[in-house]
């Protein structure tokens, strides 16, 4: 069953006079519960994918559905509502809040939950053992490793409990130990917990964890690729 | 509603982990909202010792055309006739000395009364709060000395102290409601009167304090006494109290007129603290706004997490202000004398309330704009600029 549908899916942007066009026409399915690595080279629309399946940022043309409902006819407040409780976002550089500690930025994205306290301790401890980071729960990120900050990172992306992650290049600036590590916790988090993972990556290394290969260029998908498991 | 109040453990973490900005940011805003709440302490002396109320019931009867207590003599004879006048309840001759001619804060003035006059001349809601008028009248050089002052100059009941080349026995402490009486020293008239022979006063006096019947006759006994002694060789002026006050102290009312515009200054001075310190933030955190937009966090609830750091900012630097302020001011119990009269330096509590509920909206008012632009940028912008 498809989780996502892109019908000639476009986002053109202008730069003075310029009409750039990351994402032409692209027409795309992704199954619930798989897990899919975008590749392509720079500027073949990737990240531009992931920001509109996350929501962030909004298609200029064609039609995106997420688990049946078209983000394109949401409000700015609906899409924030819809991320909030669907999405988890991985990002490269892990932007872990500076001021707050490991728990504090898992807990931050459940004070948007109506939940008590103590629920929300709870998900919390749970998905700091989950990312093997429990012990460093009181840490500022800046006393943690790249690869520690990227497991906390995960965790505050899976605490809400997301049908869907995404992470652009969540490797990308971790060393190769530190990268296997994360990819296998992605990896089981795809295949323990059934989540939906969409990645981006430019490594084949870390595209071998995915099932499929979709690869990108100028805005369209050029091939598809089943991995074997 | 209930997710800004969720969100609030998360703004004052953002406050408190960034010691350095938030320190200087409150240090500014207690020092300018110290700054307005001096000036609004002195606003509200003038006020108290200057505006006049229905109840007002006293009149000063001073030499005409004189400003000074050094320089108004009148006959102390004077008091027989005023008595006489329709509506006078009661006359105490006065005689006035100051121990600096200077405007300053510290300033002694004695009043000198005749020993049964004491209770006539207080303003009413005095009491005694130590030692007892008792011990006033049996000792010549005893005085009873006001409240303030007594604070002000470390004074308690048994001691001795010398201004303007004058020892007295400190025999009480008097509590008033009345500025003036909470900042002078009542000793008895032929006491003062010996002390200063030297210059020559003899058995004149500096002033009348006349307490009239009906507070709204105030006006017609004052002419009343004016024209009694038009064709004497010490013609009087009389006015009520607080006009006499707003008379003498002008300078003083001035110069706080004017101090009122450094008011205005450090409000502006908190205002623009809290902005600076809140763009300067948005500027910093412009990564952060992207990552909460992108864990769901929409852009009126971080508006709104915006302004509360603005209101927590001025709330706290304006209470670490006002308090020292208020602190000062209580601990001080500076006046401001001119001519031995006295403007009180305010430590009411409510200026505490008005400097914090100011600093509060400040800090508001100031978070509004940066609140409205991050509110209003999108994911992918924020991210473009880190």
């Amino acid at each position: 069953m498809s989780l996502i549908e892109c019908r000639k899916l476009s986002r053109i942007y202008n730069r003075g006079a310029e009409e750039i066009r990351p994402l032409d026409q692209l027409d795309l399915r992704i199954d619930a519960g798989g897990f899919v690595a975008l590749m392509g080279p720079s500027g073949s629309g990737k990240t531009t994918l992931l920001n509109l399946l996350a929501g962030i940022d909004r298609p200029t043309s064609g039609e995106l559905e997420i688990g049946g409902l078209s983000l394109g006819d949401l409000s700015r407040k609906e899409l924030a509502d819809w991320r909030s409780e669907q999405v988890g976002y991985v990002f490269q550089l892990y932007n872990l809040v500076p001021v707050l500690t490991a728990y504090e930025n898992v807990e931050l994205p459940l004070l948007l939950h109506p939940i008590s306290s103590g629920e929300r301790h709870r998900r919390v401890s749970a998905a700091l053992d989950v990312v093997g980071i429990a012990d460093r729960h009181s840490h500022y990120p800046r006393q943690l490793s790249g690869g520690q900050e990227q497991r906390v990172a995960i965790a505050r992306a899976i605490v809400t409990e997301p049908t869907l992650l995404l992470a652009d290049e969540p490797t990308g600036d971790l060393d190769r130990e530190s990268a296997t590590a994360v990819m296998e916790l992605l990896s089981r988090l795809n295949k323990e917990q059934g989540r939906t993972v969409v990645m981006v990556t430019h490594d084949a290394k870390t595209a071998q964890y995915a099932d499929v290969l979709l690869h990108l260029e100028k805005g369209r998908l050029i091939e598809q690729e089943e991995m074997a498991s | 509603m209930k997710r800004i109040i969720r969100t609030l453990p998360f703004v004052i973490k953002q406050i408190i982990r960034s010691p350095i900005r938030t320190t200087l940011t409150l240090g500014g805003i207690a020092i300018a909202m110290f700054l307005f709440s001096f000036v609004e302490s002195m606003r509200d002396g003038v006020t108290a010792a200057t505006t006049a109320t229905a109840e007002d019931a006293t009149l000063v009867v001073y030499r005409e055309n004189r400003y000074c207590p050094f320089t108004s003599n009148l006959p102390e004879f004077y008091s027989k006739k005023i008595e006489r006048i329709e509506g006078v309840a009661n006359v105490v001759p006065v005689q006035i000395m100051v121990n600096n001619c200077r405007a300053s804060l510290d300033v002694v003035t004695y009043r000198g009364i005749p020993e049964g006059d004491l209770e006539k001349v207080l303003e009413p809601g005095w009491r005694i709060e130590d030692g007892d008028s008792a011990s006033w009248m049996r000792r010549g050089d005893a005085a009873i000395v006001g409240e303030a002052l007594a604070a002000r100059r470390g004074l308690s009941v048994g001691d001795s102290f010398t201004a303007a080349g004058i020892t007295v026995f400190v025999s009480g402490i008097l509590e008033s409601e009345a500025p003036q009486d909470r900042n002078v020293a009542y000793v008895r008239l032929p006491f003062l009167q010996e002390s200063m022979k030297r210059g020559g006063t003899g058995s004149t006096v500096t002033q009348f304090s006349v307490r009239v019947n009906d507070p709204t006759t105030l006006d017609v006994v004052a002419n009343a006494i004016d024209e009694t002694f038009e064709h004497d060789e010490f013609p009087t002026s009389t006015r009520s109290e607080k006009a006499f006050v707003g008379q003498a102290a002008k300078d003083i009312i001035e110069l706080v007129g004017f101090a009122s515009w450094l008011g205005w200054g450090a409000l502006f001075t908190v205002f623009a603290l809290v902005a600076n310190a809140i763009i300067i933030a948005m500027r910093d955190r412009i990564r952060d706004h992207a990552v909460l937009q992108t864990l769901g966090f929409t852009g009126s609830l971080i508006g709104a997490m915006v302004i509360i750091e603005g209101a927590l900012l001025g709330l706290a630097g304006g209470a670490i202000g006002v308090f020292a302020a208020w602190l000062v001011t209580r601990i001080g119990r500076y006046s401001m004398t001119m001519e031995g009269l006295n403007v009180e330096i305010s430590s009411d509590p409510f200026i505490l309330v008005i400097g914090i509920t100011v600093a509060l909206a400040l800090g508001v008012l100031a978070g509004i704009v940066p609140a409205w632009r991050v509110s209003r940028l999108e994911i992918s912008q924020c991210f473009r600029a880190v």
